[in-house]
């Protein structure tokens, strides 16, 4: 569109995209869907139902997941926007990518990114998830494949790795996990 | 493809007021956008202008003074549902706060917008309307305060005027020992039907009963008459009033058959959730 008949507003943006400072004029009606794929070429990030209904165009903002079909790329300006390049900077697999691999939960992969991000939101709010919690955030996000179970195996897998971890971290401080005395009330 | 927007980022709400006025049917409120850009987006609605209330300060407030809750009409259903005040104070709304759709439109969404989209199929509204609630109305002129049964006019309709924005919603909880329940039935995201009770059982009898139901007519509403007729009925009677009052629903809600089911099936499904909303509550006594 030339600037010339352009008639909506550009709007200043500087923001954090997987880390890397960006900082540019939008216009107005860009959607974070339009800036990630179109401008910045992270095609990673998925367009579907674009109703916020289906969850594979999710991106993180400040570490919460949104849906980016229908978020405007100004209101990202001043955040840290993660997509699921981010993920795996420099080639490395995230532990939970790693798990989804393991545990074949993905199929067609066309809802993978956007589930991976909610599921990385979902454990850093709850590191060892209930079921619950797992429902409140992943109801949100849909599998036509049909790959649910394998996805929950998954974020279990990157659940109690991360409590042996801590376990041993404890094992190692003097304090036997078997015989942890009561918490103080 | 959204179409070329202008936004203002007004700080006051004389200043958006103000800029309402001047724009006309041009302009729209604009604040998560979960809904309005959805509109946009698939050319149900014709915006040029987006007016970003998300810069007003009071917009964003959500206190506990007390005695009430003061929420901003911009403050996200995600606040509130990690509100620690919220769930102590109004267990209805935090409930109904952590249904509405998934956690992205959460994340996003606000409660001012669901409340001034007017979509009868609105998680917080039943929850509010048990609540005593009120909404305050800003304007360039100053400001109104009406409360959340007449704000809802119609089906998309609210009582706001062209240049007037809500600016907060001022909720009272309910007394101590009165307990709530708020129970939904979704196919999709958008709940089909809604209901939101609260209740107290004092020597047998039930006391502080409210009602409310959105979804299935075209505002969410108080029962009004309902409640007076379950005051001072036992639990069982008045299960039963609410599993007979199928021709009642039908008349004061109003429903549709659409695609969420024929009128027979909505009233019905009113009176077994109602009826199963009151059990909880009682037995809630006083949490959740």
């Amino acid at each position: 569109m030339a600037d010339a008949v352009y008639t909506g507003s550009m709007m200043p943006v500087a923001l954090h995209i997987n880390g890397q400072p960006w900082r540019g004029d939008v216009r107005a009606e860009e959607t974070l869907l339009e800036f990630v794929r179109e401008r910045l070429r992270l095609t990673g990030t998925k367009r579907s139902c674009e109703s916020q209904v289906c969850g594979a165009c999710t991106v993180l903002v400040d570490g919460e997941p949104i849906s980016a079909c229908t978020y405007l790329t100004f209101e990202a300006s001043g955040k840290r926007v993660t997509t699921i390049e981010g993920l795996a900077p420099g080639g490395s697999l995230d532990p939970l990518q790693e798990a989804f691999i393991h545990r074949g939960a993905a199929q067609c992969g066309f809802c993978t990114a956007g589930m991976l991000l909610t599921c990385t939101a979902l454990l850093q709010a709850h590191p060892q998830p209930t079921r619950e919690h797992i429902d409140r955030y992943l109801n949100g996000n849909i599998c036509r494949c049909g790959a649910y179970v394998q996805i929950l195996e998954a974020i279990q897998d990157v659940a109690v790795a991360r409590r042996h971890v801590r376990e041993r971290a404890d094992g190692r401080s003097g304090r036997s996990t078997s015989e942890r005395p009561p918490r103080p009330r | 493809m959204l179409r070329p927007l202008r936004v203002s980022q007004p700080t006051t709400v004389t200043e958006a007021s103000a800029e309402l006025a001047r724009l006309g049917e041009d302009a729209k409120v604009y604040a998560g956008g979960t809904e309005l850009i959805l509109l946009l987006q698939l050319g149900l609605v014709h915006y040029t202008h987006l007016v970003d209330v998300k810069k007003i300060p009071a917009l964003g407030e959500l206190a506990w003074d007390g005695k009430t809750m003061h929420i901003g009409a911009a403050v996200t259903h995600r606040r509130l549902e990690r509100s620690a005040d919220v769930a102590e104070h109004l267990p209805l709304l935090h409930q109904a706060a952590a249904r509405v759709a998934n956690v992205r439109v959460r994340n996003v969404g606000t409660l001012g917008g669901n409340l001034c989209f007017g979509d009868p199929h609105s998680d917080p509204a039943p929850a509010l309307l048990v609540y005593n609630t009120r909404v305050t109305i800003g304007h360039h002129g100053g400001a109104r305060s009406i409360g959340l049964d007449e704000f809802f006019v119609g089906l998309y309709e609210t009582a706001l005027a062209p240049d007037e924005l809500v600016v907060e919603v001022e909720v009272e909880p309910m007394p101590p020992g009165v307990g709530s329940a708020y129970l939904r039935c979704a196919r999709v995201e958008r709940p089909s039907l809604a209901v939101a009770v609260a209740a107290a059982q004092r020597d047998g009898r039930l006391a502080h009963v409210r009602l409310a139901v959105s979804c299935i007519g075209p505002v969410p509403m108080r029962l009004q008459e309902l409640e007076a007729r379950l005051e001072g009925a036992t639990l069982a009677e008045g299960q039963a009033i609410l599993r007979q009052a199928q021709r009642h629903y039908e008349e004061i809600l109003q429903p549709v058959d659409d695609g969420h089911g024929s009128v027979a099936y909505k009233t019905y499904l009113t009176g077994v959730l109602l009826g199963r909303a009151l059990t909880q509550a009682v037995g809630a006594n006083g949490r959740q």
